[in-house]
């Protein structure tokens, strides 16, 4: 499902203070492929997922998922994609399967199959035996698994995440991701992943958006044409190297670009 | 910790249980030996048998259990109270509106101060130390209620509306079971409170003629310190119980709560 986003505008605060979040961004984001977002800390890149995925209202510009167009802020978005969040926002209450089939009990599915659907998932991202945990009880690796889990169950044509694997530490990460890439590569949805990362924008995805500092605008948009299916061995390649090093080069840009605006803004 | 815990030898564990046999020990020799008058202090032996006459002619058990039932009464109102009205306050921005100026009026306000104008209403019945300790215990549970809904993870609500939950859904999905724990601490609170008010409203209500307030106020107006001593290990014991019963029942209804890291 092709995501078309035409001169966004996002504007946070009200009028004396107002700061230009979004600067009329425009980009499609292909249909079933892994789109990274990339950019410094404080650039849009989750308030950007954040308005495809319905979850915030914005300013101005066009969004368009699939063949639903949205302008302005007040035609609900989100029907057709599903978050996975940077704090995971699993509910610590319900136990593991609970958590996945969240979304089937609020469209009413019945217990027996909801429970069904969700054990299956569960299964197939690892945690089989975990069902009946609380989130509290697991570590952060099993934690991540279960939002992932909670997300694919609906079964929604478009995955956006924002920053899921940022608290995780260096070898769960390299786990989550390619356990990420075999999810990809077996359903083929529509991914926007949002990182700062810049080896995990590369890894995962089939094109790298690079957003400029505040206000974020599309800087460059760098195609990844890494053979799939990937793993994490690609890292020493010299392709991988030399994509790397085009990401690095722009990020670095852009993050002395930032720091000069905070001089600017302090001076 | 291994290197600590091997410094937590018999001493350590037996340091408290030493100290209180000591204490008592200390007190029954002065009592007994140094011509403290029984009257000023009674010696924990006579306390002790006091503790067992009361207990077998059935006056402890009888007014702890008056007090015990009065306690649950304004607990039980105060608790459905607090949680309703503090739902709706936490719910909808405009009960939150019209209720602040009350409670904001009324929480300061010692609710013992409110005793002579209850007994003008009420008289000195069970309405009156129901409504005293209920009305008392209703501020933390209402107040925590409220915060606690107030509080709740705005992520956690966001994340239910990006898989589909309608605003009622929200409510009861998501907001009340995040808000419990914050809740059941405000029940806690609620029920401290009630436990005072209720034995302090045993003392002042001059018709009382029943529960563990009544039961002190009689005995120290005759000078039988024994049973005020009996009457305030009773007291204790069952303060105790009550808060170590409302803990675990806490535990079953948040028991994801102490899991957390």
């Amino acid at each position: 499902m092709d995501i078309v986003v035409e001169n966004l505008v996002q504007v946070f605060g009200e009028a004396p203070k107002q700061v230009l979040a979004l600067d009329r961004v425009s980009h499609r984001f292909p249909s079933q492929k892994f789109t990274c977002i990339l950019g410094p800390s404080g650039c849009g890149k989750s308030t950007l997922a954040q308005i495809i995925g319905g979850i915030e209202p914005f300013t101005s510009g066009t969004v368009t998922v699939g063949s639903d167009a949205h302008q302005k802020s007040r035609i609900a978005l989100g029907s057709h994609s599903v978050m996975v969040w940077q704090h995971l926002n699993l509910f610590p209450w319900r136990s593991v399967i609970d958590n996945v089939a969240f979304g089937l009990e609020m469209q009413g599915v019945d217990k027996a199959e909801r429970n069904e659907r969700a054990k299956a998932l569960i299964a197939s991202v690892g945690l089989r035996g975990f069902e009946q945990h609380r989130p509290p009880q697991l570590s952060g690796g099993m934690r991540q698994r279960v939002a992932l889990a909670r997300a694919l169950i609906m079964e929604r044509p478009v995955m956006l995440m924002d920053e899921p694997f940022a608290a995780l530490d260096a070898q769960t990460k390299i786990v989550m991701q390619e356990e990420l890439v075999r999810i990809y590569e077996r359903s083929k949805r529509t991914i926007l992943f949002v990182t700062h990362a810049i080896d995990e924008a590369i890894l995962l995805g089939d094109e790298v958006v690079v957003m400029t500092a505040r206000p974020g605008r599309i800087k460059e948009v760098i195609k990844v044409d890494l053979p799939r299916p990937r793993s994490q061995d690609m890292v020493n390649t010299p392709e991988f190297g030399r994509l790397y090093n085009r990401a690095l080069h722009l990020i670095r840009e852009e993050v002395l670009n930032a720091m000069k605006q905070q001089d600017a803004a302090v001076g | 910790m291994a290197s600590r815990s091997k410094s937590k030898t018999l001493l350590y564990l037996a340091a408290p249980t030493l100290v209180i046999a000591a204490v008592l020990a200390l007190w029954e020799f002065a009592v007994r030996y140094k011509g403290i008058q029984p009257i000023f202090l009674p010696a924990p032996s006579s306390i002790l048998k006091y503790l067992w006459v009361m207990i077998a002619d059935g006056s402890l058990p009888y007014h702890l259990s008056v007090t015990f039932l009065r306690i649950m009464a304004g607990f039980l109102v105060a608790g459905i109270t607090g949680i309703v009205v503090g739902i709706l306050m936490g719910m909808s921005p405009l009960a939150a509106r019209i209720v602040d100026p009350w409670i904001a009026a009324l929480y300061p306000l010692p609710k013992i101060s409110l005793i002579p104008l209850l007994i003008i209403w009420l008289g000195t019945g069970e309405t009156y130390k129901i409504v005293i300790s209920a009305v008392t215990a209703f501020f933390p549970v209402a107040i925590s209620t409220f915060s606690a809904i107030r509080q709740v993870d705005g992520g956690l609500i966001k994340a239910a509306k990006d898989l589909g939950a309608s605003a009622r859904q929200i409510q009861l999905k998501v907001v009340i079971p995040a808000a419990l724990p914050g809740i059941t601490s405000g029940l806690q609170l609620g029920m401290g409170v009630t436990i005072i008010m209720v034995v302090a409203a045993e003392m002042i209500g001059g018709s009382s003629d029943s529960g563990m307030g009544f039961l002190l106020i009689h005995a120290g107006q005759v000078m039988e310190t024994e049973k005020v001593f009996a009457g305030l290990i009773a007291l204790a014991v069952f303060g105790a119980v009550i808060t170590n019963v409302q803990k675990w029942l806490d535990r079953m209804v948040a028991p994801w709560v102490e899991k957390e890291h």
